[in-house]
């Protein structure tokens, strides 16, 4: 039988290091290995003694893309442990700062890092001089992200401003305001996003998955709400490891996770969009329709529509936020110190981020666990790897190997939650039937 | 006057080499803007400014702790050499703002050999010492013109 490997030993245009190991035999695909780290393992162990108010801090240095979504799934998980209620001023502002997480990191990703993929340039740098509006379109984009980041986290990296209980410090009505003319803009260039993310040209790739995101009765999930899946999952933050486990492949440092008695699941743009279409604003909602993007998406390569169609939520209901805010009496409250347990779920730009502590009666911290949203879909980027190799069999191995790399990247994986880079390498034996 | 960025994540080993430099020029009272290293941040924080300094983490083989100059408006900058665990970083902005013609007028790199990148992990002995000696040197020139070649 003839056989051959691909090996990348250098993905691009990824979140960290790791490598893609891919055995085929004829057209049968033998083997696919993900191999990288699990760097949030060391913090959870950082976390033990230390003081449950330290906890969004140290969490935010687990990765430098999405530090608000581990604040967040820290804070909402203590604050839970604790019993605490936050002012609904303060919540809304959690909603704006994870709003400003997610206008950077899907500008990054769709502009930036997954768009070269489908317009066939080795890299946005490649691509910036035929394509200079977008990227210039992108640049704007991303700084209005970092821009409410640094107001709402007090400085632009490691963000600090987060506190158990609400925030340190709240910014003015004005100070939010003046947000509103760039947040309009940015609804504007997202819509634009979505047609022509809609233009492209796709792989005819469907693949039969389960989609598991959060869903709140009254909104497009970020901060709350139940655990669900398009297979009956249904679930209350504190029953997840109830449902899920993880489990460790020797392949890699990285632990993957699965459905208890059911096996891989998709987290992220997809599984959000197609369970919560219905909770979309609707400047969302129509230029989904306009770009003939309907619920359920199936195939991962439009997941680039998909993050255009987040973009334009997230800029929406920025200029919501920005419009209601009225700052709250107190910037937090004062949390006491007792024993206790939390979990909580919030959405991370790439998906469903599960933190849970317990702590002792003086509130210092006995155990943490940290399930970021890129482990949750390893084992689903190696299920499509799987079932995509088979469909380029024919092709020739260059090709084939960039194929591989775009097929991972429709995942935007974070392996700086996992890992640094990560390596293909394409191996061919002699008697390969590619040329 | 000249705008000095410092990169990388002081929680992830000698990734932090960029904020040691950083803690080094603050006790003279230089200002220094923080960066995560992210190109697309990296680009806004020279934006308007016409002289540049960049530090940050890197691994091109070299024993750790060796410090290398590149002044990065004269030449293409060695990506492949550049690595730190900013996947979209330093080497990307500078190559996308000359494409863009957004590279400031001067722009000097600063490179310090990094050896391990493990969150909790402190900075190397050797990576601490040479941040010590770079800021110095930043310090005596900055209005610096380095060669284009590594250090």
């Amino acid at each position: 039988m003839t056989a051959r490997t691909i090996k990348v030993e250098t993905l691009a245009r990824v979140e960290g290091e790791g490598s893609l190991y891919i055995k085929m035999a004829g057209d049968r695909v033998a083997d696919v290995k993900l191999k990288i780290y699990e760097p949030p393992r060391m913090f959870e162990a950082f976390l033990r003694g230390r003081h449950y108010s330290e906890a969004p801090d140290i969490t935010a240095r687990i990765c430098g893309i999405c530090p608000i979504a581990y604040q967040m799934s820290a804070v909402h998980a203590i604050e839970r442990a604790l019993g605490v209620r936050i002012d609904p001023a303060v919540r809304l502002l959690r909603r704006l700062f994870y709003c400003g997480e997610w206008i950077e990191s899907h500008t990054l990703h769709v502009y930036m890092l997954h768009t070269p993929d489908f317009l066939g340039y080795e890299d946005v740098i490649a691509m910036a001089g035929a394509h200079r509006q977008v990227v210039e379109t992108a640049l704007r984009l991303k700084k209005i992200g970092n821009r409410i980041v640094s107001l709402l986290g007090g400085r632009e990296i490691h963000p600090i401003s987060t506190a158990v209980g609400g925030f340190y410090k709240t910014p003015t009505k004005a100070q939010l305001l003046e947000l509103l003319p760039d947040l309009e803009w940015a609804v504007q260039a997202s819509l634009d996003a979505v047609q022509w993310t809609a233009g492209l040209d796709f792989p005819n790739f469907e693949q039969d998955y389960e989609f598991v995101a959060l869903r709140h009765p009254d909104e497009y999930p970020l901060n709350e709400g139940r655990l669900v899946s398009n297979r009956g999952l249904d679930i209350d933050a504190a029953e997840y490891e109830d449902h899920f486990t993880e489990y460790h492949v020797k392949h890699s440092n990285a632990l993957q996770s699965v459905v208890r008695g059911r096996g891989s699941y998709l987290v992220g743009p997809l599984a959000r969009f197609n369970l919560n279409f219905d909770k979309l604003p609707a400047v969302a909602q129509e230029a989904a329709t306009r770009a003939r993007l309907q619920p359920p998406v199936k195939n991962p390569f439009r997941s680039i529509i998909v993050r255009a169609v987040e973009l334009v939520f997230a800029c929406a209901e920025a200029c919501r936020i920005a419009r209601e805010y009225e700052p709250p009496v107190a910037p937090r409250c004062e949390t006491p110190d007792r024993a206790g347990m939390g979990q909580a779920i919030t959405e991370a730009p790439r998906g469903i981020l599960y933190h849970r502590y317990a702590f002792d009666d003086k509130g210092l911290i006995l155990t943490a666990k940290i399930v970021p949203p890129t482990s949750q879909n390893l084992r689903r980027i190696e299920d499509d790897l799987r079932e995509y190799a088979a469909q380029l069999v024919a092709w020739p191995q260059k090709e084939a190997t960039w194929k591989c790399e775009q097929a991972i990247r429709n995942y935007d994986p974070c392996i700086s939650c996992a890992t640094h880079f990560l390596n293909l390498v394409v191996d061919r034996t002699e008697d390969s039937i590619l040329p | 006057m000249t705008t000095i960025i410092c990169c990388g994540n002081p929680d992830r080993g000698d990734d932090g080499a960029g904020f040691l430099v950083a803690k080094q020029l603050q006790t003279f009272g230089v200002p220094v803007k923080m960066c995560s290293g992210e190109a697309t941040s990296l680009l806004d924080a020279w934006t308007g400014q016409a002289n540049v300094v960049v530090v940050d983490a890197v691994r091109t083989g070299d024993p750790v702790g060796t410090i290398h100059r590149w002044a990065a408006t004269e030449a293409a900058f060695p990506r492949a050499r550049f690595a730190s665990t900013h996947g979209f970083g330093v080497a990307e902005a500078i190559e996308l703002a000359r494409t863009l013609g957004l590279l400031p007028s001067q722009l000097c790199v600063y490179g310090i050999e990094a050896g391990q990148f493990e969150p909790g992990a402190d900075p190397s002995a050797a990576v601490q010492q040479a941040a010590v000696t770079l800021a110095a040197e930043i310090l005596e020139g900055l209005d610096c013109a380095p060669s284009s070649q590594p250090g």
